[in-house]
C-alpha cells in the first residue's frame, strides 16, 4: 500500500450555525489508495457532515482536504470528476425507471450515446436488475432501489467512492451483492470511505477504521490491531460500545 | 392536468363573466317579479323596460294569480326570486301631477294662465317604487336594477315635460301649433375602442378572460415546481446531483428550462382552447391577432417570471407543505391584487398602488395590450422588461438562499 494518501483531512472542523458544539471538531486523517476505508459512529457522530465535507457539498468551517494531490478549496470542480457518492438516502427519482435514472445521472457526468447505454447494461447485469431496468423506480423493493442507488455512483469510473450506509434497511442478499462488489471494485483499485452501523460488516470489510463520536475521532486503525491485546473484547462492536457508550444517541 | 384543468377554468369563467354581461341566451336570464299595482303608464313603461333586456325576465303572476305585494315579498324572502319591484298605486297620477304643476310655474313665470292660481299648489309627495333585494344579492347587481328603474322613470317624466309644455302653451297660445314629434332623445351612445390597428378590437369575454386565466394556471406551476424541488432536496437526489462536477446554477437552469416548456405548452393549449373551445359552447371566439413577436416574447417573459416565483418558493419553504399553502395563495393573492379578477380601475386608490407591484398585473396588462389594443412588441416592451427582472431577481434570491442557507441538508 502506498504511504502517499489519497485523501489528506488537516483539523477539519464543521460548526453548523446556532450549533452548540462542532458537528465535526478538528479532525485529522489519512486516507490511502485502494484502501476500504471505514467511518463509524452513532447517529450524529459527524459521519455525514464528514463525507459531505469531503464530497464538496458545503465547506468546513476550519481546516483543509486534499483528494488526490487537489486542494477541495481550490479545485472542487475537478474532485468531483473523480468522486462518487452513494448518498445515505435513495438518491433516485421514483417515477422513472431505473434506466432512465442512470441515463440522466450517467449525462450528468457527461457520459452519452452508446458507451452509456454499455455502461448501464454492464452494472445493471452485475446487480441482477436487467430484468426491472425499465420498471419505475418508485415499484422497486428497497434492495433494488439500493443496489441502483449505488450503480449511480459508479456509472463514471470513479477513483474514490463514498458511500454513506449503503446497505442500511435492505435484504441479506441486496447486502450480499452489494459488499462483494465492493470488494471486488476495490481490487480493481477504487478506493472506498464508507460509512456504517453494522460493526461486523465493517470489520470484514474496512482495511481501516475509524470511530468517531461528538465530532471527534477516538479510534483508528486496522480491526483486528483495535482489538490486538484486548482479550475483554470479542469484537469491533464490543469496542465501539465501550468507546462510545451504551446512552441513546438523537 | 396541468393543461385540461385551466382550459375548464376559462371554459368555465368565460361564460360565468359572459352571462354576467346579459349577452347570453334568453334562458340564463333572471327572473324579476314584478307588481304594478298603478296600472298606468310608469308601470307599463318600467314593466317594458325589464321586459327588454336578455337579463332579466318579467314574472307578473305566480300559481296562475296575479301578483300582489304580500306575495313577491314573501317569494323574495323564502329566496324563491332574488328581486321583487313593486310599482305603487297612483305612481303615474302623482308623477303626471307633478309635472303639470311644475309646468304651469314655469308659464306662470311668462305670465301665462293664472299665476296666483298655481303659487298656492304645492308639489304631491315623492312616491316610492319598492325593490325587494334577497340578501344575496350583490351590490353591482342590486345598483343595475335601481339603474334600470330610474332610467325608465326618468325617461316618461321627460316625455310628460314635453308634452305638457305642448299642451299648455296650445291653450294659452291658439295659434301654437304642437309637433308632431313632442320629444326625441338627442344624446345617443355609441361605443368605440381606439386600438393601434386600424381595424377595430371589439372586447369581450374571451378577450379578457382567456389572458386572465392563463396567467393564474401559469403561476400555478409553482405547485408542481415546489413539489420537484422540495422532493429532489429530501430524497437526496440534489445532495448526488451538487456531487457531480455541474454547478447549482446549471441545475436551476436546467429547471427552468424544463419547466418554461410546460408553461409555454400550457399557454398554448389555452390559446387553443380559447380559439376552438369556446365558440363550441356559444361564447364569443378568442382572437389572436397578428402580433405573433409580442404575444410570443409576453408568454415567455411570464412563464420565466411564474417558474422563477416557483424557484424561489421551492427553495425557501422547507417543506412540502409549506411551499404547497404559501405558493397557492400566494398566487392567489397576487392574482387578486393583480387585477386579474377585479380590474383595478375598480380597486380602492392604495390597493391600486398595490396592485402595480404584482407581476400577475405587468402581465395582464402586456396581454391586454395584445388582445385587447393591438399592441406590438414595443407596446408590451415595458411589462416584459419588468417581468424579466422580476424572474432574475428570484433566480439571484434562490441562488444566494440556497448558498448560505439551504446547502442540502444541513
Amino acid at each position: 500500500m502506498s504511504r502517499q494518501p489519497i485523501i489528506e483531512i488537516r483539523e477539519l472542523t464543521k460548526i453548523y450555525k446556532g450549533a452548540e458544539e462542532p458537528a465535526v471538531n478538528s479532525i485529522s486523517l489519512d486516507i490511502f489508495p485502494n484502501e476500504i476505508f471505514g467511518l463509524l459512529g452513532p447517529n450524529g457522530a459527524g459521519k455525514t457532515t464528514t463525507i459531505s465535507i469531503l464530497c464538496g457539498l458545503f465547506p468546513a468551517t476550519k481546516g483543509s482536504v486534499m483528494i488526490d494531490g487537489i486542494d477541495s478549496h481550490t479545485n472542487l470542480e475537478k474532485i468531483k470528476q473523480i468522486i462518487g457518492v452513494v448518498p445515505q438516502d435513495i438518491a433516485l427519482y421514483p417515477t422513472l425507471t431505473g434506466r432512465e435514472n442512470l441515463t440522466f445521472f450517467g449525462n450528468m457526468y457527461g457520459i452519452y450515446g452508446s458507451e452509456l447505454r454499455d455502461r448501464i447494461n454492464h452494472y445493471l447485469s452485475e446487480f441482477g436488475l436487467e430484468k426491472h431496468a425499465n420498471k419505475v423506480v418508485g415499484k422497486y423493493s428497497g434492495g433494488m432501489k439500493r443496489r441502483v442507488n449505488l450503480i449511480a455512483g459508479l456509472l463514471h469510473g470513479p477513483k474514490i467512492l463514498f458511500l454513506d450506509e449503503p446497505t442500511v434497511g435492505i435484504d441479506v442478499q441486496s447486502r450480499l451483492v452489494i459488499l462483494e462488489y465492493l470488494k471486488e471494485i476495490n481490487k480493481k483499485g477504487v478506493t472506498i470511505v464508507y460509512t456504517s452501523h453494522y460493526m461486523e460488516e465493517a470489520e470484514n470489510l474496512c482495511n481501516r477504521v475509524a470511530i468517531i463520536d461528538r465530532g471527534n475521532i477516538i479510534a483508528l486503525g486496522n480491526p483486528k490491531e483495535l482489538l490486538e491485546g484486548k482479550p475483554e473484547f470479542k469484537n469491533l462492536e464490543n469496542i465501539f460500545i465501550h468507546l462510545t457508550g451504551k446512552d441513546m444517541r438523537d | 392536468m396541468l393543461f385540461i384543468m385551466p382550459a375548464v377554468l376559462i371554459l368555465i369563467s368565460s361564460m360565468m363573466q359572459e352571462f354576467a354581461w346579459g349577452s347570453l341566451a334568453k334562458d340564463s336570464s333572471i327572473p324579476v317579479l314584478f307588481v304594478d299595482n298603478d296600472h298606468d303608464s310608469l308601470g307599463t313603461k318600467v314593466k317594458s323596460g325589464f321586459s327588454g333586456s336578455d337579463a332579466f325576465q318579467i314574472i307578473d303572476s305566480l300559481d296562475h294569480k296575479p301578483l300582489t305585494t304580500v306575495m313577491a315579498k314573501n317569494a323574495v324572502k323564502k329566496g324563491d326570486y332574488l328581486i321583487a319591484i313593486v310599482v305603487p298605486k297612483g305612481a303615474t297620477a302623482t308623477m303626471r301631477a307633478n309635472v303639470r304643476l311644475s309646468v304651469a310655474k314655469v308659464l306662470a313665470g311668462f305670465g301665462m294662465g293664472n299665476p296666483m292660481l298655481v303659487n298656492g299648489i304645492s308639489f304631491r309627495d315623492s312616491i316610492n317604487v319598492t325593490i325587494f333585494f334577497d340578501p344575496t344579492v350583490k351590490k353591482a347587481f342590486k345598483n343595475a336594477v335601481i339603474s334600470s328603474v330610474r332610467e325608465n322613470y326618468y325617461r316618461i317624466q321627460t316625455e310628460w315635460v314635453f308634452q305638457n309644455f305642448n299642451q299648455e302653451i296650445a291653450i294659452q297660445m291658439p295659434m301654437y301649433k304642437p309637433p308632431k314629434e313632442a320629444f326625441k332623445e338627442i344624446l345617443k351612445f355609441r361605443e368605440e375602442y381606439p386600438t393601434y390597428r386600424e381595424v377595430e378590437l371589439i372586447p369581450n369575454s374571451s378577450q379578457h378572460n382567456v389572458p386572465a386565466w392563463t396567467i393564474f394556471a401559469m403561476f400555478f406551476i409553482v405547485i408542481p415546481l415546489t413539489q420537484s424541488l422540495i422532493q429532489e432536496r429530501e430524497g437526496g437526489s440534489l445532495f448526488r446531483l451538487l456531487t457531480m462536477p455541474v454547478s447549482y446554477m446549471t441545475l436551476v437552469m436546467a429547471k427552468v428550462g424544463v419547466y418554461l416548456v410546460v408553461c409555454l405548452t400550457q399557454t398554448a393549449a389555452m390559446l387553443v382552447a380559447g380559439i376552438v373551445l369556446l365558440p363550441l359552447f356559444g361564447l364569443p371566439m378568442l382572437v389572436i391577432g397578428d402580433e405573433i413577436p409580442a404575444l410570443f416574447v409576453m408568454t415567455l417573459m411570464v412563464s420565466m417570471a411564474a417558474v422563477g416565483y416557483g424557484l424561489m418558493v421551492g427553495t425557501v419553504f422547507k417543506t412540502h407543505q409549506q411551499a404547497a399553502a404559501f405558493g397557492s395563495i400566494s398566487v392567489i393573492i397576487l392574482a387578486a391584487i393583480g387585477g386579474l379578477w377585479v380590474p383595478i380601475y375598480l380597486m380602492p386608490a392604495s390597493m391600486r398602488a398595490l396592485s402595480l407591484l404584482s407581476p400577475m398585473n405587468w402581465a395582464i396588462t402586456g396581454y391586454y395590450s395584445i388582445f385587447l389594443r393591438g399592441g406590438d412588441l414595443w407596446q408590451v416592451a415595458p411589462q416584459a422588461i419588468k417581468l424579466l427582472l422580476f424572474f432574475l431577481s428570484t433566480v439571484i434570491i434562490t441562488a444566494v438562499y440556497h448558498k448560505y442557507k439551504r446547502p442540502v441538508n444541513s
